[in-house]
């Protein structure tokens, strides 16, 4: 059965496949993972608050951005962006942001949304006691979140947020409906130019499930360490 | 130092404190007692704040804690809290969480905030736990290190949310002793506890609460040997029996 395949492809085309593809997979997943988890741990601080305005905005955003598919988020924003760009800087014409940057946005705005909601269990996996007590020595509302609740919300939660990011790392196969070069892109161009569908996305897939089983894998120990520690 | 007035409090229909009205001044010791559900550490969670009220107000040194206009975390860092579940920072090492708040708060230098940070934990005799981290120590270490994290901001006056009650009954005494060495100093202190032993030894008034009212505020000589209320009589029958 594997007597047509022709593996040579896969060889020729592995700089572009990783120079260039992956290359741009990675640096849009750390980048939107980033700045999503900032994004969400706003959102999750929002939709905590006491105050209804902030919390029901924050519970608005993540019901929305969680009942859309992320295609067509992508789409979207793609061309959406631009025209609020134009309107922003009002510019006389709708301004194209790029592709990287259009991505780049959109994950963010999305993943914030799935980040807030493991953001939140985190901050309320803090005991209350905790808050008590840095409000009682002193600390602001900005200080107690800083320097008490958050660092142990994160550390509660680290398993959870690569395992995220990993997710994301996935998602970000999904610009290539844009006709981005990431790494499914490179993949999917070369299979078009070389006639050569099967073994580029073959190829494309075990390389995905490499790195992803292998940071599973890694998360997994990760967790169990912790797990000791506390 | 400390005016309670008149506080009222609810949850919803239910109230948990009603018309609490005591001072405690400074340089005084001063326990409160009572039957769980009494309220007692609803009051003191109230005196900094921790707590909202919707009637009376409560005054530190005159400032107001239910004045919208008071800087509430400047009042709170003047007075200590002690809590019966410690509440140490669990990620931060024993020094870290004496100076924390030393640095963010006060504003000292790393140096300065460690070097009071040492003296109070070589006070409390915890000199060697440092480097450690509060889950690393026992429950009567983790107390005595939250004492002197409050003690690490120089604080007017202490207030004590049943400090012993979470405590193996073999640690409960290094905090106590702690705690009277601290009030014979002539620290001004709040303090929640069903310790009597404690009470007679070093505290000048004992506050008795039943159902979120003050039964009973009275010099400890006078509460110990004839309360007036049939409420407190009872209390005390059961608590001292043994």
């Amino acid at each position: 059965m594997l007597t047509g395949f022709d593996f040579d492809v896969i060889w020729r085309s592995l700089s572009y496949l990783f120079l260039d593809g992956m290359v741009f997979t990675v640096q849009l997943t750390l980048l939107s993972a980033a700045g999503g988890i900032i994004l969400g741990t706003l959102i999750a601080m929002m939709r905590l608050s006491s105050l209804a305005p902030l919390s029901l905005f924050a519970a608005g955003y993540v019901n929305l951005v969680r009942s859309l598919p992320l295609v067509l988020v992508i789409f979207w924003f793609y061309f959406l962006i631009p025209w609020v760009w134009q309107w922003v800087t009002s510019a006389p014409r709708p301004v194209p942001v790029g592709a990287f940057l259009s991505a780049l946005i959109t994950f963010t705005m999305f993943e914030a949304a799935y980040y807030a909601e493991i953001m939140r269990a985190g901050i309320q996996s803090v005991r209350k006691g905790q808050v008590g007590a840095g409000y009682a020595l002193g600390m602001t509302y900005g200080q107690v979140m800083g320097y008490v609740v958050l660092p142990q919300a994160f550390r509660n939660m680290l398993p959870v947020l690569l395992t995220q990011t990993i997710i994301l790392f996935q998602d970000t196969s999904l610009v290539y409906v844009l006709s981005i070069t990431d790494f499914l892109g490179a993949a999917s161009k070369i299979a078009n130019r070389d006639f050569r569908p099967v073994e580029m996305y073959l190829f494309a897939a075990v390389v995905y499930f490499a790195i992803s089983f292998t940071l599973s894998s890694l998360v997994r120990q990760l967790q169990s360490r912790i797990a000791i520690v506390r | 130092m400390i005016e309670i007035d008149n506080v009222s409090k609810w949850y919803s229909d239910f109230q948990v404190l009603k018309g609490c009205t005591t001072k405690v001044a400074k340089g005084e010791v001063v326990v409160v007692c009572g039957p769980s559900g009494s309220g007692k550490s609803t009051l003191i969670q109230c005196v900094n704040a921790l707590e909202p009220f919707q009637q009376g107000d409560i005054r530190i040194e005159g400032v107001s804690v239910r004045d919208r206009k008071t800087d509430l975390p400047k009042v709170r860092a003047r007075v200590g809290m002690v809590f019966q579940h410690f509440e140490l920072f669990p990620h931060l090492t024993v020094i870290a969480n004496l100076c924390i708040a030393q640095m963010k708060v006060l504003g000292r230098g790393r140096e300065e905030a460690t070097k009071k940070a040492m003296a109070l934990l070589e006070r409390v005799d915890l000199k060697e736990q440092a480097p450690k981290y509060p889950g690393q120590l026992s429950g009567g270490q983790q107390q005595r290190v939250a004492i002197a994290r409050a003690l690490a901001m120089d604080p007017i006056a202490m207030l004590f949310d049943e400090p012993t009650s979470a405590l193996d009954p073999e640690m409960i005494n290094e905090v106590l002793d702690v705690m009277v060495a601290l009030a014979q100093e002539g620290m001004t202190m709040m303090v929640v506890t069903h310790e009597m032993g404690f009470a007679r030894k070093v505290a000048h008034r004992v506050i008795f609460m039943d159902k979120g009212e003050i039964v009973e505020d009275a010099p400890k000589e006078d509460f110990f040997g004839r309360p007036r209320s049939e409420r407190a009589q009872l209390f005390l029958s059961k608590i001292l029996q043994h």
